[in-house]
């Protein structure tokens, strides 16, 4: 009797969900920081992982920063030829690609494909209750599946960012390229004239925490999942939505402190 | 399973060189263009008014850049410290007393620096030189001129229209020139006459050609004057002698002046014999009896000697001096006829 008269929530089943999982990801994320520099390393899950976020999302990440590169350029000269100031597509291009498009594309493609793998991923060994069995194993599923992913997604999603720049440029380049005739040379040089390092290093450390949120915003999704395959579907897509989710919302953050930073 | 997991590593290895083959790249690209590896001097000027210069802005010399802006700071009111990284490859042709004034890399472009001058007599700039500056570039400084000009331009096109008008309309000089046939009739004589006019002028200046030429010519008046020395010493002698002679004319006149006025004043005094004479008229009246006694005693002697003439006494005297006379007279006709 004494049980039924406690309050059952807090506040409301639905606000006192949400405030414990912030709780339970951020412990989740804490864990993170702690497992990662203890022994053992799992290199060789790592590598596959890198393997699998970096190598296998390359084609689509070109193809995707190519595709940017030529529409920027393409939507942009209308309003620029309206006062003769064709010769800025360069440069307008480059601080396009490099300050934001290259990180915030190649995250939001990591984000949908890389994300939405590591949630089902992780989210059937969940059900299926393989990472009960690995932990019966005495091995760490966290450090295993977790600090791995996480780490694969950190690293490779920056050199993505590097590859999606570049094919970005050259897309750009292509583009006015056909319409300017604007040698490469030309075109370099005047892109890269209105980047500083500042952008460079923001767009590198904007792509490092994309790359953290997608990797542990997948993991946490799918290591919680539950209800059996429906929860599985579930934890691929909330990984996906909440991802991006915070990715725009660190990127809003990440412009604010570069421009105060400027 | 070993070799599909070695592959992938070496594909995960391949795929990181190159993602950080590609950051390199980019930044020593951007190092490059920035200049960043490049051993650099830092040099500073002072600015009223930098109009939104930035750290990092380009700085020009000749056109081509030389360094980027380190930074921008106000000191104090209305005075800017701008500090320059200037390239230690450019130093050698920057000179001490170069300018540095704001600019813009075309009409909607970045703020620069651009210097420019610099004697190359002088020392090229060092570390820690403060370059002079120059009025700034201002856009709306610019567009306020363009704006005067824009009036400037109406007021005149207004004026023209007026004038074209009144041009048509056969006002004014130039509406009657251009209208008025009688007037080209007039214009016509007038070109006509000053054509004569140019003739005339034209063989006035060959006349005076000649005669210059005749003036240039040896043994001339007015070539001995302007080239032979002795003449001008013998013109120079004339005039000194005439000098004299105008100093003792001049003395001589005093003089004269001086006998004149004490004339005029024994004149004017009736005690003087000559003032007596000219003024006093009793004694006028007195000589004038004296004169007429005198007359009436010459004549009364006239007839005496006629009288003496007749005497025997003196006959024979009178008859020699005319027989003396008469032989004067025919000497005097010989001479004559000979000749």
């Amino acid at each position: 009797m004494s049980s039924n008269s406690a309050p059952k929530y807090l506040i409301s089943r639905k606000v006192d969900t949400f405030f414990s999982d912030i709780t339970a990801a951020s412990e989740f994320t804490l864990r993170f920081f702690k497992e990662v520099f203890r022994p053992p390393y799992e290199f060789r899950e790592l590598i596959k992982q890198c393997y699998q976020v970096g190598y296998k999302s390359l084609f689509m990440i070109a193809l995707t920063g190519f595709i940017t590169g030529i529409v920027i350029t393409k939507q942009s000269r209308p309003s620029l030829s309206e006062f003769g100031a064709e010769s800025w597509l360069p440069s307008l291009s480059g601080i396009a690609v490099i300050r934001t498009l290259a990180p915030l594309v190649t995250a939001l493609i990591c984000g949908g494909k890389v994300g939405s793998n590591i949630g089902a991923e992780l989210g059937s060994m969940k059900v299926t209750e393989q990472i009960d069995a690995m932990e019966v194993s005495a091995i760490n599923p966290y450090k295993f599946l977790v600090v791995t992913r996480v780490l694969a997604t950190t690293i490779m999603i920056p050199l993505l960012v590097c590859f999606a720049g570049l094919v970005g440029m050259l897309g750009a380049y292509l583009n006015v390229h056909v319409f300017e005739q604007t040698s490469m040379t030309t075109f370099f040089i005047a892109a890269f004239d209105k980047i500083s390092y500042l952008d460079l290093v923001s767009s590198l450390v904007k792509s490092i925490v994309y790359g953290f949120t997608i990797g542990m915003v997948g993991c946490y999704k799918g290591f919680n999942a539950s209800n059996g395959t429906e929860g599985v579907g579930r934890a691929a897509n909330a990984a996906v939505v909440l991802s991006m989710f915070l990715i725009f919302t660190e990127e809003i953050l990440l412009v604010q402190i570069t421009n105060y930073l400027r | 399973m070993r070799s599909s997991s070695g592959s992938r590593a070496v594909i995960v290895g391949i795929f990181t060189l190159v993602g950080l083959a590609i950051l390199a790249v980019f930044i020593l690209t951007l190092g490059s263009q920035r200049k960043t590896f490049t051993s650099s001097i830092t040099v500073k000027s002072y600015f009223s008014n930098v109009n939104g210069l930035q750290k990092g802005n380009n700085i020009w010399f000749t056109g081509v850049k030389v360094g980027t802006i380190r930074s921008v700071s106000i000191i104090e009111s209305s005075k800017v410290e701008v500090q320059m990284y200037i390239d230690k490859s450019a130093k050698k042709f920057i000179h001490k007393d170069v300018r540095a004034k704001l600019s813009s890399d075309g009409l909607i472009g970045n703020k620069i620096i651009e210097l420019y001058g610099g004697t190359p007599d002088l020392p090229n700039i060092e570390e820690g030189d403060i370059i002079a500056t120059d009025t700034l570039f201002s856009t709306e400084a610019l567009m306020s001129t363009l704006s005067e000009n824009n009036d400037n331009l109406l007021g005149i096109t207004s004026n023209l229209k007026i004038i074209t008008d009144q041009i048509v309309q056969g006002k004014g000089t130039l509406g009657k020139i251009m209208n008025d046939e009688t007037l080209t009739d007039q214009i016509n004589l007038l070109a006509a006459s000053l054509n004569r006019s140019a003739v005339n002028i034209e063989k006035l200046s060959a006349a005076a050609s000649d005669y210059t030429e005749k003036l240039n010519k040896p043994g001339t008046l007015a070539n001995d004057l302007v080239s032979d020395t002795t003449v001008f010493a013998n013109l120079r002698d004339l005039t000194e002698r005439l000098r004299v002679i105008s100093d003792s004319s001049q003395i001589f006149v005093n003089s004269l002046n001086e006998t004149g006025k004490s004339l005029n004043a024994s004149l004017d005094n009736p005690n003087t014999p000559l003032g007596m004479m000219l003024k006093d008229e009793k004694a006028a009246k007195q000589i004038k009896g004296i004169l007429g006694n005198l007359q009436t005693a010459t004549e009364k002697l006239n007839e005496d000697l006629e009288a003496l003439k007749s005497n025997f006494l003196f006959r024979r005297y009178f008859k020699k001096q005319a027989k003396l006379e008469k032989s004067k007279q025919s000497s005097v006709s010989d001479t004559t006829f000979s000749n």
